[in-house]
């Protein structure tokens, strides 16, 4: 990437580029918020605008989506967010869609790292992105009942309407290439999904993953909420991620009202944001080990695991951190007693966590499975806009905390840590130095701990503004955009998970392994199928 | 492999212990009652001996849950909790299964695939709903796309509510609900 002086930020260069060579197709440009910068094309330019600030101008693919306005304006409304990183900057492409033919360019054709949001508009809200590469159905399975868009806001539905899930697959065609169809209904105690794989012999060709099983409707329920309800629903979006949803939907609540949370209150935000991810990595590890049946290790982490809940659980009420962070703070203080406890307890995690994984690391039947195993390249991780563990083991030092910055991370001393192989061992053992960061992380916190109150009170949402909220969760970005109504209750809620991304991208490091390390494979990016499914 | 034994010998059982206790003096954060996963599971395990011959096995259904009540199952597993000493399990197949454990608010996208699982257990079962969503649709029991939990597939027998329950909450709801005489018939079918 060439950076030429006076252009050394990205959203400079970007907005430069844009009035440069799109100049006369600029609708309107501005500030929406001190990080948010919002261009309105019109919809065809979307894809060619949208290429260049990701493959030109160095943006990365946050999220995108679609709103209903045809009551307001007689449109639809698009939006593609783009992260302008290193710097604190969050580049918006909008666009309006006609409401009597939705349909617009898409913007997949040029970025591929939209596909999937994409085609969850087409299911959602009827807005049909013309030219997608791989179209169809996403969270509709092969399609819901006499064109369903549950996004729209005069949706309404009847109880009796069947929801027959039936998919359409891709078919490979040679000699002695099976199809084996696993789940929804798995025989673990995990979550609901189908995979779709083509063999030959113990060999995969190719892994479709179809989801949408969990699908809840939880952005349509959103509609029309109290904030508190809106929290409810958000934190319920994923288990395991509870407290970085929660934070990502209060933070986006905070910049649409414009309140500023207390330091005490953001430092408590982090260091319950890193407990959660301390708690996540031992899982999952666990989970790895568990997969290559070292089921010593694997119940070593587990203890570890829930030594991290159970403080939780003692100092927050909850193992899972529900009802930790509120809109304008946090819920619960922590005294000093509770902080040396508490880094009592860590001490011991740290100690444990480093003999497990050394002893794992020292045996060859782990390590033989771990190695080489379900790689991801950094350019299809690029490509498809991963972010958290599974893009930083594919060599891309990207993290939500450094990027853009939320909470108190800006004050807070970390390091982004990546591991180039991008296999299995890679998000194995780049989980067990980020236990360390987030440790070291704990442990600034609680000795920096500013006083002070740990919340404000949110004033009144003022209507029709919205707030974009942005977490590293464990798994990577979320990203929570809120717009409130003309009542100040929530009007859209738009969510996407770091799982929404890794999916596509797991898919694509399964073929040339074989099936019995599909579930390695798997638990090793660990994506969530609740949160992608909302 | 000294390496790998040293540990598990150093740290002895953990069955029953607590992982984080709390030191005296520290009160801890307000939360539901627990109750001793020790004196649950030796009362369980009666039970369990009593009604299935000291064997109870358990299928683990999702249909639609959050991963929350998935993540607290899987807890009950862990070296603390170690549920398999009190005579339950879990299994891989619902045919395997003395009763079925339902998380999630039934999607209407599951309906299907849950009923289906449903049907290949054999009778008598206990269907038992786990966290507020199978209870009955918990937090989305309003949307449209959820069929309002496990009563969707047919009497529930056993209903463990919490957002998700902890793990000595599961023991004990269990234990409440294999006293009861509907369940206890039920069991028996």
């Amino acid at each position: 990437m060439n950076v030429i002086a006076g252009e050394l930020f990205p959203l400079d260069r970007a907005l430069r580029g844009i009035r440069e060579r799109f100049g006369a197709a600029v609708i309107d440009a501005d500030r929406a918020s001190m990080r948010e910068h919002v261009v309105i094309l019109p919809a065809d330019r979307l894809a060619e605008v949208a290429g260049a600030v990701v493959n030109e101008w160095g943006g990365t693919l946050l999220t995108m989506f679609a709103l209903d306005e045809r009551e307001e304006g007689g449109r639809f409304r698009v939006h593609a967010m783009f992260s302008m990183a290193p710097e604190d900057a969050v580049l918006t492409l909008a666009a309006a869609v006609p409401s009597d033919a939705p349909a617009y360019r898409a913007v997949s054709t040029t970025v591929h790292a939209a596909h999937w949001c994409e085609r969850e508009m087409a299911d959602l809200l009827g807005v049909v992105p013309t030219g997608h590469p791989s179209p169809g159905p996403l969270v509709a399975h092969d399609g819901w009942p006499g064109g369903m868009h549950p996004l729209r806001k005069d949706f309404t539905v009847s109880a009796d309407v069947a929801w027959p899930p039936r998919f359409t697959f891709v078919p490979v065609e040679g000699e002695g290439v099976f199809e084996i169809p696993v789940g929804p209904i798995h025989a673990g105690v995990i979550e609901p999904g189908h995979f779709r794989f083509s063999t030959v012999g113990e060999a995969v060709l190719k892994v479709e993953v179809k989801l949408g099983w969990c699908w809840r409707g939880l952005e349509k329920l959103a509609e029309g909420a109290t904030l508190t309800r809106g929290l409810e629903l958000a934190e319920r979006l994923c288990g395991t991620c509870a407290f970085s949803h929660a934070l990502a939907f209060c933070n986006a609540a905070e910049e649409l009202a414009g309140a500023v949370v207390p330091h005490r209150g953001r430092a408590l935000r982090s260091l319950a944001g890193e407990l959660e991810r301390i708690a996540n990595h031992l899982g999952d590890m666990a989970g790895i080990l568990n997969d290559v049946a070292w089921v010593v290790g694997a119940a070593e982490l587990a203890r570890l695991r829930e030594m991290v809940q159970q403080a939780c659980d003692a100092l927050f009420g909850h193992r899972f951190l529900r009802g930790v962070c509120v809109p304008g703070g946090v819920a619960r203080d922590l005294d000093d007693t509770q902080q040396l406890w508490l880094r009592r307890v860590l001490a011991e995690v740290r100690a444990d966590v480093q003999d497990a994984c050394r002893a794992a690391a020292s045996n060859p039947a782990v390590m033989d499975r771990l190695n080489g195993t379900g790689t991801l390249t950094t350019a299809t991780a690029r490509d498809l806009g991963v972010t958290g563990v599974a893009a930083r083991a594919s060599g891309l030092a990207i993290d939500g905390r450094r990027d853009h910055p939320y909470a108190s991370y800006r004050d807070l001393d970390f390091q982004v840590i990546t591991r180039a192989a991008g296999d299995v061992y890679a998000r194995f053992d780049l989980r067990l130095a980020e236990i360390h960061e987030s440790l070291n992380l704990v442990d600034q916190m609680i000795l920096r701990l500013p006083g002070g109150p740990i919340a404000q009170h949110l004033g009144e949402l003022p209507p029709a503004r919205w707030g974009f909220g942005l977490v590293e969760s464990p798994r990577g970005l979320a990203s929570h955009w809120l717009r409130a109504d003309p009542r100040g209750r929530i009007g859209d809620w738009r969510v996407r998970s770091a799982s929404h991304a890794i999916w596509p991208a797991l898919a694509t490091s399964v073929p040339g392994n074989i099936v019995p390390d599909f579930p390695l494979i798997n638990k090793s990016f660990n994506p969530c199928y609740a949160c992608t499914d909302k | 492999m000294w390496e790998v034994l040293k540990r598990p010998l150093q740290v002895g059982s953990l069955a029953g212990r607590e992982a984080a206790p709390l030191p005296a003096g520290l009160e801890p954060a307000p939360r539901g009652i627990d109750g001793d996963v020790e004196v649950l599971g030796e009362a369980l395990r009666v039970e369990v001996r009593r009604l299935f011959r000291g064997s109870l096995k358990l299928r683990h259904l999702d249909a639609g849950s959050c991963n929350g009540c998935e993540s607290e199952i899987a807890a009950l597993l862990n070296p603390f909790h170690d549920l398999q000493r009190f005579g339950i399990d879990l299994v891989a197949s619902p045919r395997h299964a003395d009763g079925l454990l339902v998380t999630g608010p039934v999607t209407r996208h599951l309906e299907e695939a849950a009923r289906l699982t449903d049907e290949a257990t054999p009778r008598p079962r206990l269907l038992i709903a786990v966290g507020d969503c199978a209870c009955d649709g918990g937090f989305c029991r309003d949307s449209f796309a959820v069929r309002g939990g496990a009563g969707s597939l047919g009497p529930v027998d056993v209903k463990i509510p919490g957002c998700p329950p902890r793990p000595p909450v599961l023991l004990r709801a269990l234990l409440e609900a294999l006293g009861r005489e509907s369940v206890r018939a039920a069991a028996k079918g």
